[in-house]
């Protein structure tokens, strides 16, 4: 029946001249035509359509099928299928190639989540037969298409462990690979007619696929080493994508380096902006410095320090998120960065950028504010690896800068650690410097001893600031003997005490009395609420939830420890009192 | 990059490396391959190009190049190479990856071996460089090429240098000759300490200590190139700038200095000291609203002179201070619009005198943003819409004028003007429209002659095709 009918449509379209079939005849041919390959008459449909005489009715109407010749593809078991592979084939070769082609990104941009990677790699073929027709006016063609493949290949789950990668259910994996042969030819095409004028449309279009497929997917991705995944198709993807820029007269290190290098406040930077998005040259240098993908391309005589100045703004980009798959990047390109540089051998200068103080300050917040734990303690190690590298100048500026911004007790007394090494290390024979020793010491001990509010400091909140720089206090006092005064902490101390440990012992007996008092009267509610039974209990509130109401027995506990703290901060400022009024006896 | 492949000069000097490289490859083998330890037959052989002489870099000349055409410190240098370890292994070569590496030579880019090596190079020079660790990767390597503490040996060509662009024109061209301390650089409205001299043609016109406000340079009597180059320089840079006339008298020229019209010149400035003010973003908005206003009567004083360029450095910093502000309270509010109002509006005018006029358009919009039915800025608009040869969008812009202001008299003489231009234009139009026409007859004609004797439709429908579009195509909408 619908045979016939398809039949009929034909015969009455071969007798008109010119193209100018009636729109009723394209409906019933499309009805007609669906019908028939649904109900497996393939052979008929294809017979057909070879036919010489309805070439004309093939090129204008032919595309009309791709829809249900694709759902048929997509089911694989029809036993029409070799049929409508032949139709598919033989439509792509006669059939207006403007319109197969937005019949078959129609069919990609229909695709339901979990037919996207079937429907892309069945596609992809048939897309790149279609464009490659279109001779020299496809760019703009070529670049739609790969807008909407990709568009729906980001949709696709990214794999996150070694199994998941290899068994690739979604298909992420397949898809890449597929997109990666679907674009070849279009790279051939530029490089070996050299094609590389800036603004060569399609080479325009497939700058915009790397930097797009650097974004997203590849930024999401976590890549696995060549130890742990022998073959990974998704390094794969990274690899060629880096070698497709390059091949498009893309310079990698002009990538790398332009945001330092051009830096231009004019109009249409916007364009640029777009064109060479921070993120995915962010993905860029993560993949050459940390997986060292693309490194066989990439030239090997720029310094450490430039490389350090270039990545500075992908670090700083990475770390100001909050995803954890970025900020673990970010993480990682900053150290495999840093590692290249010589301990001790970044100039004071560097640190009149900006950024040399934005990235710290972000990896304050990893360190102190993200949920996960290991991205925490990599936080700390990258920041120890950052000041290692330092000069001894630029290690005392980075701390003075860190110690009046970080507002961060945690943090400043890990800096505090630091100072107290470098002190150590200048101490010992052959290392004095100016900076660590001497008149400049002075002023970044005034910043590390002292108390944020004076005596009304609330010591527990500030007690890792505060029994770092008690210890650096006592250990100085120790292991600089008076009438040597390298670090002319001898000279201050009067001023010290004056400042710091008069009103630190002010604050202490004042908590302790606190604290004690408080303890005393919960101790005695409790005696009285165990005789009737209504608690009156303290609540506690962390980010507008409300804890469960501490219990008594818990309040004392709290209160008990915080007491101990207070003895813990008392035992070293009163050996540290010691030292000095051993200093003030005369000798025996 | 790209230009260099394509100029044929340059391609000449590629194809020349190719070939001189395959030949003093061999000898680098040599040396290699020798048994006397490669590093020691560098050493032996060649100089020793290091400032404090501790043989950190060794050079040997394979190939001599133009006496005395020397690269300067900031200079874009475009070179091959190839870079080995001592055992002879190929770490890297730019002629593997069929592209010259390009990079600015003596600020810190690549390994010092290459800034003190390629320095001390001529155009044309082939040389080995035998690179102790300490100026080159050190103990840290560079993974996963080169391992820790390596020696290198590179055979480097100096293919060609040029000045660095200050500017997108390259109407500001640098060579440093003394690089400058640290990484900071004077910003608009900084105080400056600087020595120059100026020359025009080889004469030495003025040599003079100054001390100006970047951007505000004009009323100490500076070139606006010399202005622009500052916020690229460091403290204690001595550069030469190459100064197109439009970055330095222009075309008025200076008689005083016997400095005609449109004349370059050279000047070679010392940056002895400055002192920068304040960023953006370290200031609070009441400041910033404070200096706004300083800047614009500043911007008004330099229009009133004539000085557009100099004028627009003045506004552009207020749309720079205040474009992503948005205040508290609608007080606030006003006056950031109301600045960055007669900003954009001033803009307009000042690009208008230039003859930048998309720029002009721009600006315009943005004001039109604020203030949808200002009168200036529709007018302004329409002007350079005019000037840019789009009548009827001008007529279009004018046209609202009037809608605004019913009285705008030159609005309306400007219409006229619009719709004077549409009717030349469509007369033109015809003319060649006409011709056009006439020449298909006389063609389509010809063509009948042609079919009748040969036979051939399809060659003549190509011609025909082939004629219209350039017509077509030079008259745009």
């Amino acid at each position: 029946m619908a045979l016939e009918q398809l039949t009929d449509v034909v015969q009455r379209c071969q007798v008109i001249k010119d193209e100018s079939f009636p729109p009723e005849d394209y409906d019933l041919f499309l009805t007609a035509g669906r019908t028939c390959i649904e109900q497996g008459d393939g052979a008929q449909v294809l017979s057909i359509l070879v036919d010489e005489k309805n070439k004309k009715i093939v090129r204008c109407m032919g595309w009309n099928l791709l829809g249900p010749l694709i759902q048929i593809l997509l089911k694989k078991e029809d036993k029409n299928l070799p049929h409508c592979h032949a139709i598919l084939s033989h439509l792509l070769e006669v059939s207006s190639p403007k319109e197969l082609l937005i019949g078959l990104l129609e069919q990609v941009e229909d695709a339901d989540s979990s037919s996207i990677a079937d429907t892309v790699t069945i596609l992809l073929k048939p897309l790149q037969t279609v464009l490659l027709r279109m001779g020299v006016k496809k760019s703009s063609s070529v670049g739609m298409a790969l807008s909407t493949l990709l568009s729906q290949v980001i949709r696709l789950p990214v794999p996150v462990t070694k199994e998941q990668e290899e068994d690739d259910v979604f298909g992420l994996c397949r898809c890449c690979t597929a997109l990666l042969e679907f674009v070849k030819p279009f790279v051939l095409e530029i490089k070996d007619n050299n094609r590389l004028s800036k603004g060569n449309e399609l080479r325009v279009e497939l700058l915009k696929f790397c930097m797009k497929s650097l974004s997203e997917p590849l930024l999401e991705v976590l890549l696995k080493d060549p130890n742990t995944l022998q073959k990974s198709p998704l390094r794969e993807f990274a690899s060629e994508i880096l070698v497709i820029l390059s091949n498009i007269g893309e310079s990698l290190p002009d990538l790398l380096s332009r945001n330092i290098l051009k830096r231009k406040e004019v109009p249409g930077f916007l364009e640029e902006e777009v064109r060479y998005p921070k993120e995915s040259l962010a993905c860029m240098s993560h993949l050459l410095f940390v997986h060292h993908i693309g490194m066989d391309i990439f030239p090997a005589v720029l310094s450490p320090v430039f490389i350090l100045q270039c990545n500075m703004e992908y670090v700083e980009l990475l770390l100001s998120r909050t995803e954890e798959s970025r900020l673990q990047k970010g993480l990682e390109l900053y150290e495999k960065t840093l590692v290249r540089v010589e301990d001790n051998s970044l100039p004071v200068d560097l640190l009149e950028l900006k950024i040399f103080f934005s990235v710290p300050q972000n990896l304050v917040k990893v360190m102190t504010l993200c949920p996960d734990q290991t991205l925490r303690t990599k936080g700390l190690k990258v920041f120890q690896l950052s000041i290692d590298k330092f000069s001894t100048e630029a290690k005392y500026k980075f701390f003075r800068g860190m110690l009046k911004t970080s507002h961060h007790a945690g943090v400043e007394g890990y800096l505090i650690k630091n100072i107290k090494n470098q002190i150590d290390f200048s101490l010992k024979p052959c290392n004095g410097n100016d900076w660590f020793l001497g008149k400049h010491l002075l002023p970044l001990l005034r910043l590390v001893l002292c108390l944020p509010q004076g005596p009304e400091t609330d010591l527990l909140q500030n007690l890792d600031r505060i029994m770092e720089s008690l210890n650096l206090l006592r250990y100085m006092l120790i292991r600089d003997k008076e009438w040597e005064n390298e670090t002319g902490i001898w000279t201050e101390l009067y001023k010290i005490e004056d400042n710091y440990l008069k009103p630190l012992r002010t604050d202490l007996n004042m908590s302790k009395a606190h604290y004690e008092a408080e303890l005393k009267s919960t101790i005695d509610n409790k005696k009285l609420s165990s005789k009737d039974s209504k608690t009156p209990t303290c609540t506690v509130t962390v980010g507008n939830e409300k804890l469960p109401n501490m219990s008594p027995e818990m309040q004392i506990q709290v209160l008990q420890s915080a007491l101990f703290t207070f003895d813990l901060i008392e035992s070293v400022l009163a050996r540290i009192e010691e030292i000095i009024e051993a200093k003030d006896r005369p000798l025996p | 990059m790209v230009k260099h492949m394509k100029g044929t000069s340059n391609k000449r000097e590629i194809l020349g490396t190719l070939v001189c490289t395959s030949d003093e490859m061999s000898s680098l083998e040599d040396i290699l391959s020798s048994n006397q330890c490669p590093s020691a037959a560098i050493t032996s052989k060649g100089t020793d190009v290091t400032p404090n002489r501790d043989s950190g870099v060794c050079k040997i000349v394979k190939q001599h190049g133009v006496e005395g055409e020397k690269p300067m410190i900031g200079d874009k240098v475009c070179v091959h190479y190839t870079g080995r370890l001592l055992n002879g292994k190929k770490f890297d070569s730019s002629l593997d990856r069929k592209e010259p590496f390009v990079f600015n030579l003596g600020k810190g880019q690549v390994i010092k071996a290459w800034d003190i090596g390629v320095c001390s190079m001529q155009k044309g020079e082939v040389c080995l460089l035998l690179c102790k660790p300490e100026y080159a990767y050190g103990s840290s390597g560079s993974p996963p090429k080169v391992p820790p503490n390596a020696t290198l040996v590179f055979e480097i060509e100096l293919l060609s240098f040029r000045g660095e662009e200050l500017t997108e024109d390259g109407g500001i061209v640098r060579r440093i000759k003394v690089k400058g301390e640290g990484y900071n650089n004077p910003n608009d409205g900084a105080t400056v300490h600087v020595h120059l001299q100026g020359w025009c043609g080889g004469c030495l016109f003025e040599s003079r200590d100054v001390t100006f406000v970047v951007g505000e340079s004009v009323e100490a009597g500076i070139q606006l190139g010399v202005d622009r180059a500052m916020e690229k320089m460091q403290k204690g840079e001595c550069c030469l700038l190459y100064l197109k006339p439009k970055y330095g008298y222009g075309k008025d020229g200076k008689p005083e200095y016997n400095i005609g019209s449109n004349a370059e010149l050279l000047y070679e400035v010392t940056l002895k000291d400055f002192k920068k003010s304040k960023e953006s973003w370290e200031m609070d908005l009441e400041e910033k609203l404070e200096r706004a206003d300083l800047v614009k009567q500043k911007g008004t004083q330099y229009f009133k002179a004539g000085r557009y360029s100099h004028a627009v450095i003045q506004y552009q910093q207020i749309v720079t201070w205040l474009e992503m502000e948005c205040g508290s309270g609608t007080e606030q509010l006003q006056a950031i619009q109301s600045l960055l109002l007669v900003a954009h509006l001033n803009l307009g005018l000042c690009c208008l005198r230039l003859r930048e006029y998309s720029q002009t358009v721009e600006n315009c919009n943005k004001v039109m943003e604020l203030d949808p039915d200002n009168e200036k800025a529709l007018y302004r608009r329409g002007e350079a819409r005019l000037l840019r040869n789009e009548f009827s969008m001008a007529l279009e812009d004018f046209r609202q004028v009037l809608q605004v202001n019913p009285c705008n008299r030159a609005a309306r003489s400007q219409i006229a003007v619009c719709q004077r231009k549409i009717r030349e234009h469509n007369e033109r139009d015809k003319i060649i429209y006409a011709n056009m026409f006439q020449r298909f007859a006389e063609h389509d004609a010809k063509v009948v002659k042609l079919k009748r004797k040969k036979e051939d439709s399809g060659h003549s429908d190509q011609n025909k095709q082939s004629l219209k579009r350039p017509c077509l195509s030079e008259d745009g909408p």
